[in-house]
C-alpha cells in the first residue's frame, strides 16, 4: 500500500478510523477536509471516504482517510477494513468511559493483527466538552504510551488538534515506509506478496506488511 | 464364424500389430497397450501442433486484418465527412443494437440461473448447458472483442512504438495462458498479477514516474486482457465460487424479512426522490454482473454507492458516514440480490489492477461491498437486535414483521408510516371492496329492472285482457244504403240542378 519509491515519488497511505459510534469520528474527518462543522453548506456527499493530497518536506503525499461503522454489530467487519493500512486513528470521546475502553480493544485486535507496522493514534475527542471528563488525561496517556500509540487531544467543535493530528500521523507513516525500503534495499526481494487484494475471509490472521512497490498512487 | 470362436484361433490374430510380442486388444485397435499409447501420443502432439499452427495463423490474419480496416476506415471516414454525413451515426447505433442484444442474452443466462438455483443439485450440468446454449452469444461475445480489441489498439496507437510493444506482450501473455488450460484460479491469478507487475513497472520506466500515465495505460491493459480471458477466468469450474454463489442467493432470499428499521438505514423511502436513487442503487449493483473487466465491475459498485450516499443525504441533509453507508448497502444488498454475488467478487480480486483494488475510492466501496456480504452471511438474532425465538420465527417463514404488525390498529398505522408500498396497497385493497359492493348493488339493481321489464308486458297484456272483458267488442250490423236512396242525409243535399231555358 504505502507505495513509494524514491524521494521523487508520491507515498499513498490508507489510514482506517476507528471507534464507537457518536465518538465524532466523522465530525472530525470533515473539519479536517472541508474545515467545516454541523454546517448546512458542507458540499461533500459523504464523510466516509476522504482523499487529501498533502506535501510534507517537498514529499508528496497522498493520505485515503476510511471512516468504519461503529456501531457494535459491525465490530466483527474491522478486519476487512484496516487490512493493509498504514494507520489507525482510534478515537474515543472525553466524556464517555465506555468508548476509551472500546479503542483499547482496537489496540489489542490491530497490535494482534497487524503487529507493529501500523502507526497508531488515540485521538480524546471533545475536549471542549471539559468539564463532563470522564477518561483522565493520566489513564489515557499512560496506556497510549504503554502500546506504542501517540495521544491526542481534539474538538472537532473548535478545530483543535486535528491538523496536528493528521499531519503527525502522515510524517510517522512516511518513517515507516522509509524504513521498510531500506531494508527492502538491503538485499531482501522485491515483495511481491502485497499486492493481493482484499478477501473476504476475515478469520485468517495475515499480517500483511505495510510496505509495498505495486502501487504507486 | 464358427471357426474364430473355437479354440483354434491363430496366436497371430491376438498379438500386438506392432509384432512386440505382446498381446493386442481390439479397443486399441488390435495394439497392445505399450504401443497404444506410443500411438496415441504422437496423434495427440499432432493435434496440438496443428492447432497452434492454426491459432498462429488465426492471430496473423486477425493482426493484418485490424491494420487494413484501420487504414481503409480513417480513409473511408475521411471520405464519408466530404461526402455523406449519415454513416457516422451508423456507428453508434448498431453499438446500441449490440448492447440490447447483449442485455437479452444476459437476461436469459440470469432468468437461467434464476431457475437453477431452485434445484441447486446441478450446477455442473448447467455451466455445460450455459456453454453450448447457442452460437448467437458467441458471436455477439466475438463482436464486442473486436471492438475492445479495435479501442485498444486506437489507444495504444498514441504510444507510437511502446505501444505496439505492449500490444505484443499482451497478446503473448493471452496465448500462454489460454494453452494451459489446466490452470486453477489462483494460479491463473498469479499469472495475470505477475503480468500485471511487470508491465506496471516497465512502464513506470518509460514514463519516468508519472504514474497518472502507468495507470492510464494500465487500465487499458486490464480492458483488453480481461476481456478475452473473462470466459476462464470468471467463475472457474475449479473453485467452489458458484457454489458460494447459490449459497449466497439463498441466504439473502431467506432474510428476504428483513426491515429497513432493523439495520438502522438512515433512508426514507416515503421522500419519491429518496426512493429513486434506492432503486437506482439497486439497478446499478445488479449491472455488475453484466460487465466484463474487473474495473467496470468496480464502477457499476462506486455508482451503487454514490446513489446510496445520496439518498443518505436527502434524508438527513448531512454528509454520509460509515455509520450511515455500510447499514444502507447491507440492505441494498439484500434487496437486490445481485446474481454471481461471489463469484463477481472473486474475479474482481484476483483479476482486478493492484493499484485499483488498493487504492482510492472503488477500493473502499469494495471493501464496503465486502463487509456487507461478510455480515449477510454471519448475521443472527443479535445483529438485528431481534430476540433468538423471533429471528427463528422469522428465518423458518411462521411469522413476517410486516405481517405481524399489519394485525394491531396502531401497528398498521406504524407499518403504513414505515412503508409507503404497504399503505399504497392496503388504500388499493380497501378502494377494491368498497368497488366490490359497489358492482354488486349495480347488479342487483339491473336484475331487478331485468325483472321489472320483464314483467311490464305481462302487466300491459292483463289490464288489456281485463279492459277488453268489461267491454266486450260488439260489432253492430251496419246498412249499406244506395246511392241513389232516398234517405236522411239526402234531404240535406241541395236540390239537383234542373234544367231551365233561358230566354233568348
Amino acid at each position: 500500500m504505502a507505495a513509494a519509491g524514491a524521494s521523487g515519488k508520491t507515498y499513498s497511505f490508507k489510514a482506517v478510523l476507528l471507534g464507537e459510534g457518536c465518538v465524532g469520528k466523522t465530525s472530525l474527518v470533515l473539519r479536517y477536509c472541508e474545515n467545516k462543522f454541523n454546517d448546512k453548506h458542507i458540499t461533500t456527499l459523504q464523510a466516509s471516504f476522504l482523499n487529501k493530497k498533502l506535501n510534507i518536506t517537498g514529499k508528496r503525499v497522498n493520505l485515503a482517510i476510511w471512516d468504519t461503522a461503529g456501531q457494535e454489530r459491525f465490530h466483527a467487519l474491522g478486519p476487512i477494513y484496516y487490512r493493509d493500512s498504514n494507520g489507525a486513528i482510534l478515537v474515543y470521546d472525553v466524556t464517555d468511559e465506555d468508548s476509551f475502553q472500546k479503542v483499547k480493544n482496537w489496540v489489542k485486535e490491530l497490535r494482534k493483527m497487524l503487529g507493529n507496522d501500523i502507526c497508531l493514534c488515540i485521538v480524546g475527542n471533545k475536549i471542549d466538552l471539559e468539564k463532563e471528563r470522564h477518561v483522565s488525561v493520566e489513564e489515557a496517556e499512560s496506556y497510549a504510551e504503554s502500546v506504542g500509540a501517540k495521544h491526542y487531544y481534539t474538538s472537532a467543535k473548535l478545530n483543535k488538534g486535528i491538523e496536528e493530528l493528521f499531519l503527525d500521523l502522515c510524517k510517522r507513516m512516511m518513517e515507516t515506509a522509509q524504513a521498510e525500503e531500506r531494508m527492502k534495499g538491503n538485499g531482501a526481494s522485491q515483495s511481491t506478496s502485497n499486492r493481493r487484494g482484499v478477501q473476504i475471509v476475515d478469520d485468517e490472521p495475515q499480517a500483511a506488511p505495510a510496505g509495498g512497490c505495486c502501487s504507486s498512487g | 464364424m464358427s471357426q474364430r470362436r473355437g479354440i483354434h484361433v491363430d496366436q497371430s490374430d491376438l498379438l500386438c500389430k506392432k509384432g512386440c510380442g505382446y498381446y493386442g486388444n481390439t479397443a486399441w485397435h488390435g495394439l497392445c497397450s505399450k504401443c497404444w499409447r506410443e500411438e496415441y501420443q504422437q496423434v495427440r502432439q499432432k493435434q496440438i501442433q496443428d492447432d497452434w499452427a492454426l491459432a498462429e495463423k488465426l492471430q496473423r490474419e486477425e493482426e493484418a486484418a485490424y491494420a487494413s480496416t484501420q487504414g481503409t476506415q480513417s480513409q473511408s471516414q475521411a471520405a464519408a465527412s466530404q461526402t455523406h454525413p449519415a454513416p457516422p451515426s451508423l456507428g453508434p447505433f448498431s453499438k446500441f443494437e449490440e448492447k440490447k442484444t447483449n442485455e437479452k442474452t444476459r437476461k436469459v443466462t440470469t432468468v437461467k440461473k434464476f431457475f437453477s438455483s431452485s434445484s441447486s443439485r446441478t450446477p455442473k450440468k448447467e455451466t455445460q448447458e450455459g456453454r453450448t446454449i447457442s452460437p448467437s452469444i458467441n458471436r455477439h461475445t466475438s463482436l464486442e472483442m473486436d471492438q475492445v480489441s479495435k479501442d485498444f489498439t486506437e489507444f495504444l496507437k498514441n504510444l507510437h512504438k511502446p505501444g505496439r510493444e505492449i500490444l505484443k506482450q499482451c497478446r503473448v501473455f493471452i496465448m500462454n495462458v489460454s494453452s494451459k488450460k489446466e490452470l486453477k484460479a489462483d494460479e491463473l491469478s498469479e499469472c495475470v498479477q505477475d503480468f500485471y507487475q511487470n508491465m506496471a513497472d516497465r512502464l513506470t520506466g518509460h514514463f519516468k514516474g508519472s504514474s497518472e500515465s502507468v495507470e492510464q495505460v494500465m487500465d487499458q491493459v486490464e480492458k483488453y486482457i480481461m476481456s478475452r480471458m473473462y470466459k476462464v477466468a470468471f467463475c472457474p469450474e475449479t473453485t467452489d465460487d458458484e457454489r458460494k454463489d447459490l449459497a449466497i442467493q439463498k441466504r439473502i432470499r431467506e432474510l428476504h424479512w428483513v426491515t429497513i428499521q432493523m439495520l438502522c438505514v438512515p433512508i426514507e423511502e416515503e421522500i419519491p426522490e429518496v426512493s429513486d436513487k434506492v432503486v437506482n442503487a439497486i439497478t446499478d449493483i445488479i449491472e455488475m454482473d453484466s460487465k466484463k473487466v474487473p474495473q467496470d465491475k468496480l464502477g457499476c459498485i462506486k455508482r451503487c454507492c454514490k446513489h446510496i450516499f445520496s439518498a443518505i443525504r436527502s434524508t438527513k441533509n448531512e454528509p454520509a458516514s460509515a455509520d450511515d453507508f455500510l447499514p444502507a448497502l447491507i440492505y441494498i444488498v439484500l434487496k437486490a440480490n445481485p446474481p454471481r454475488l461471489q463469484s463477481n467478487i472473486q474475479y474482481i480480486t484476483r483479476f482486478c489492477n493492484p493499484s485499483r483494488l488498493m487504492t482510492g475510492e472503488e477500493a473502499y466501496y469494495f471493501t464496503n461491498l465486502c463487509c456487507a456480504v461478510a455480515f449477510i452471511e454471519k448475521l443472527d438474532a443479535q445483529s438485528l437486535n431481534l430476540s433468538p425465538e423471533e429471528f427463528e420465527r422469522y428465518m423458518s417463514g411462521q411469522a413476517s414483521p410486516r405481517f405481524h404488525s399489519a394485525e394491531g390498529e396502531q401497528h398498521r398505522a406504524e407499518a403504513g408510516a414505515t412503508n409507503p408500498v404497504l399503505e399504497q396497497l392496503n388504500h388499493n385493497l380497501e378502494q377494491l371492496t368498497g368497488l366490490i359492493a359497489r358492482q354488486e348493488r349495480l347488479v342487483e339493481a339491473a336484475q331487478s329492472m331485468q325483472a321489472d321489464l320483464l314483467s311490464w308486458p305481462e302487466c300491459v297484456q292483463r289490464e288489456v285482457d281485463n279492459i277488453l272483458e268489461e267491454y266486450p267488442l260488439e260489432i253492430l250490423p251496419r246498412t249499406v244504403a244506395a246511392i241513389d236512396a232516398h234517405d236522411v242525409d239526402s234531404d240535406r243535399l241541395p236540390h239537383p240542378l234542373t234544367p231551365q231555358v233561358c230566354a233568348q
